[in-house]
């Protein structure tokens, strides 16, 4: 009974989310300020709801009640207590619940942390997210049910997908939904701000922190898929381009863009048309993110089903959003002019040029993975749109937005002028050339790298200067500063661990017969043999490694190759990680004679990248904490 | 429609908690204009402190200031709304109705319609002839439900009828080809009726489904079982052992496969 209860759960939250959107909008339109202060009590009792029904499907993990079809195609008696609570999430029907649930988070987050925001205005927000939760629930029920029960309940269940028998599973969907789905809180606010006509100082004021904080969860969900495919998938790559990849990553640029656009129309009043856009833009992004993933358009390690009535379902939803929010957007077009005059010279041209390559960079993504599903779906034939065109392309355009970030946090708001900048730091700029030319002489010829720390040493140097800056002017450094700074610097860290790691690092696919040694980057591997062993949910086999250098004994390796109930192969890569470099090896195929094929790798500075991720989010969070949306409004 | 006290509880619990608010609606906390006051007061006081540490100019400090305050002109809105007083309770017992109704309705459309031990809150099983009387009526109405078929069949095999069952795994089969439960249950009972032999369409039944997952423990067992019947030991060993492998330590099922395994080896050293 208790799978129906949660099944019930989920329709009293359709309810609600109808509820919702109805009852608040007949209060906020005619004046009966009853029914439009219930939006925050049904925003609680919808999140209440589906908190149950959550629950409930994570207990039928728990207990193993393959009665309910989901638990039985995801999960089996032996599965590890951990991975049976991360299944939930781990195929289709119950990723959406958490989608849902995540959803249902963030609109509680924002009714009980808004004191601060006019009561209408919350309310219409919270009507826009019960319209979107409401979206999404139907979908839920209608086409991906967990509760479905099977009439012929089997005595044991399937399995999860092994990929996702990991701790990375168990954090890194959470993280990424809650950026996602957090999205859809920006969104909520211009969508209220341009069905009220209110497009004032207040909108865009508590935008910013709600902005700032989803998206410093997609940048950890980001940074620890990046993390988790780097680990799980036993070849040391860390970002593939691959099209689910770029699902999360194309709404994370346009949120970049929005945060730093947010910036100038809250301080300044300019971009106020460009900012809307950009929120529309991201949440919708996010809803393309989903159809890709759920609709079987792709094929990927994350592509959850190949279900077209899902994927029309979510198309639908997307021009109804899409639609409707730049219907809205025209209507309300005159209010959006008013923009406050700024010089050509000036910090708002900078977060203008910031935006434009931000957008830039995120079309050139979605081209390339759109363009090669569309010649397909029009039987134009298939190609493949891999790393090589998105690192042509990508690269070149955020390199100028990466020397922009370091130079514009000293150009004046309005006007300015670039005598006074070059005057304030041309003797840093000449100790920045000749530092990097001591990296040539000292460190590395490598063109790429070279300029890899050119660019960490530009920002790293000129943050370094804004800060004394400060100290001297005697200024306060404001949670925002501090927050830039953190984030500004942990783009200089990305870029410099991605640049080393890929152009540095040293892989190696080699026969290994026991006791043979191989010497890599001034490493000694030596192969003592491979062991066969078996757990509950599978069995496999582990190697020993022992790594020297310079005769002295560093660690010993153990990777693993693993083969679960399905008979699917898996390799789990041991790693000795460090600051400055990691030491990688993956079991391959067992060859004739006692010997296996090794992958070897060493990776210097890859830890950086998941470093600068992580400052990135720090950042993100330390400015949506500024003392700014911490202000005193009486009435 | 399934009905039960757990689903009523939890829509009075939930409209007794709106109806709270509608008795006792949560305070205002602001206006529009008390919010855009405060943000441009706070903007002044931030370029007053800009000027006092001398990152702008006098200039600039000026027109600054005749941007905020011309923003502010624009943003008030003095259009104050009366509030119009409900009716907590007609609202409460509106709101009752409508989720009662609705959530209900809805759930009778996406519940399952079969479901054991639920009708009527009766909570005694159904004996397995009044599960096939059930599942027969409910299969007039509506015969291309392949679960309701495959039940029956398998309640069917329960109480010995196999002729019958075979017909209802054969009117799955028809709706479903691909279920591989189906086939083996499928081809147990045409082996059933064949003495226990694997021969003709059960074998075919088999080999189907281990075209369609060789993966499978259960159709490696099966598929050992046909091995064997043909005489191929060497067949039924690999099937066997290929299923023991890939079987936890703890499966249920992995005594009856290392029986048959060892009866196999048995019979090969003889």
């Amino acid at each position: 009974m208790l799978i129906e209860v949660g099944h019930f759960a989920l329709v009293l939250a359709l309810i609600f989310s109808v509820l919702l959107v109805v009852l608040p909008s007949i209060g906020l339109y005619q004046n009966k300020f009853s029914l439009a202060q219930l939006a925050k009590p049904l925003v609680w009792v919808q999140c209440f709801w589906i908190a149950v029904a959550f629950f409930v499907l994570m207990s039928a993990f728990l207990t193993n009640d393959f009665s309910v079809k989901y638990v039985a195609d995801n999960s089996n008696t032996q599965l590890p207590i951990l991975y049976k609570a991360s299944a939930v999430w781990g195929a289709h029907e119950g990723s959406l619940l958490l989608w849902v649930f995540v959803l249902s988070l963030w609109s509680v987050a924002v009714s009980l942390f808004s004191k601060r925001i006019p009561s209408d205005l919350l309310n219409q927000i919270l009507i826009v997210l019960g319209a979107v939760s409401f979206g999404f629930l139907l979908f839920l029920l209608f086409t991906s049910n967990p509760f479905e029960r099977l009439m012929l309940p089997p005595l044991e269940g399937r399995e999860l997908n092994p990929l996702l028998q990991d701790f990375g599973l168990a954090v890194h969907p959470p993280m990424l939904y809650m950026g996602y789905v957090g999205l859809a809180v920006p969104f909520a606010f211009v969508v209220s701000a341009l069905i009220r006509g209110q497009l004032d100082s207040t909108w865009l004021r508590w935008t910013r922190p709600w902005a700032l904080i989803s998206w410093a969860f997609l940048t950890v969900g980001i940074t620890l898929g990046s993390w988790w495919a780097y680990y799980e998938l036993g070849w040391g790559g860390w970002w593939f381009w691959d099209p689910v990849e770029n699902a999360s990553f194309m709404p994370w640029l346009v949120a970049t863009a929005l945060i730093h656009s947010l910036s100038v129309s809250e301080k300044r009043g300019a971009f106020r048309q460009w900012t809307v856009l950009l929120a529309i833009g991201g949440f919708s992004l996010s809803l393309l993110g989903t159809f890709l993933v759920r609709s079987g358009v792709l094929t990927s390690v994350h592509a959850f089903a190949t279900d077209p009535t899902r994927g029309l379902f979510i198309l639908i939803f997307l021009f109804i959003v899409i639609g409707g929010s730049l219907v809205l957007y025209s209507m309300r077009y005159n209010l959006l002019q008013k923009s406050n005059p700024f010089a050509l010279f000036s910090r708002e041209t900078g977060l203008l040029i910031n935006n434009i390559l931000l957008v830039t960079a995120m079309l050139s993504v979605l081209l390339g993975t759109l363009y090669p599903l569309i010649l397909d779906s029009l039987n134009l034939g298939k190609i493949s749109v891999g790393a090589p065109y998105f690192k042509a392309v990508f690269v070149p355009i955020m390199l100028p937005a990466v020397l922009a970030l370091a130079i514009f946090p000293f150009v004046r708001w309005k006007k300015d002028n670039f005598s006074r900048i070059a005057s304030l730091l041309r003797y840093d700029w000449i100790g920045i050339v000749l530092l990097t030319l001591l990296a040539r002489v000292v460190l590395t010829d490598n063109i790429y790298v070279l300029i890899a720390i050119g660019l960490f040493i530009w920002v790293s140097v000129h943050i370094m200067v804004l800060f004394i800056n400060r100290i001297r002017e005697k200024s306060k450094f404001s949670l925002a500063f501090i927050g830039m700074i953190i984030a500004h610097l942990g783009i200089a860290v990305f870029v410099l661990g991605a640049t080393v790691t890929t152009q540095l690092g040293i892989e190696k696919d080699i026969k290994m017969s026991v006791g043979e040694s191989q010497n890599i980057a001034g490493y000694d591997f030596i192969f003592n043999g491979v062991s066969p062993y078996k757990k509950n949910n599978y069995s496999g086999f582990i190697g020993d490694i022992s790594v020297y250098k310079i005769g002295k004994k560093i660690t010993q390796l153990r990777p693993e190759k693993r083969y679960y109930q399905s008979g699917m192969p898996m390799t789990e890569a041991a790693i000795d990680p460090s600051f400055t470099r990691d030491l990688y090896v993956a079991l391959g195929e067992e060859l004739a004679g006692g010997a296996w094929s090794v992958r070897v790798y060493y990776k210097p500075l890859v830890r950086w990248i998941w470093l600068g991720g992580l400052m990135i989010a720090l950042g993100a969070l330390f400015a949506a904490m500024d003392r700014r949306y911490f202000l005193r409004i009486k009435s | 429609m399934i009905l039960s006290w757990q689903f009523i509880l939890m829509i009075v619990l939930s409209s007794l908690f709106l109806a709270w608010f509608l008795y006792r609606p949560i305070k205002s906390n602001l206006s529009d204009d008390d919010s855009n006051i405060a943000i441009n007061r706070q903007r002044q006081n931030e370029l007053e402190s800009d000027i006092s540490q001398g990152l702008i100019e006098k200039a600039q400090y000026q027109e600054a200031e005749e941007e905020i305050i011309s923003t502010l002109a624009s943003e008030l809105n003095k259009n104050e709304s009366k509030n119009i007083t409900i009716k907590p309770l007609i609202w409460s017992m509106m709101i009752f109705l409508f989720v009662g109704v609705l959530s209900l309705s809805v759930y009778s459309q996406l519940a399952p319609k079969i479901m054991p031990n639920a009708d009527n809150g009766i909570n005694e099983p159904l004996s397995m002839t009044e599960s096939i009387n059930k599942l027969e009526s409910y299969l007039i109405e509506n015969p291309e439900d392949f679960q309701a078929w495959k039940m029956l069949g398998l309640a069917q095999v329960g109480t010995g009828n196999v002729e019958k069952s075979i017909e209802s795994f054969e009117k799955a089969f028809l709706i479903n080809p691909n279920d591989i439960d189906l086939l083996l249950q499928y081809a147990s009972a045409i082996a059933a009726n064949q003495d226990g032999k694997f021969y003709g369409k059960s074998k075919i039944l088999i080999e189907k489904a281990l075209s369609l997952d060789p993966q499978s423990i259960q159709v490696l067992y099966f598929a050992g079982i046909v091995a064997a019947h043909q005489a191929d030991l060497d067949q039924a060993r690999d099937y066997w052992q290929k299923a023991i492998y890939l079987m936890p330590e703890s499966h249920p099922d992995r005594n009856i496969i290392e029986e048959a395994l060892d009866t196999i080896l048995n019979l090969q050293v003889k």
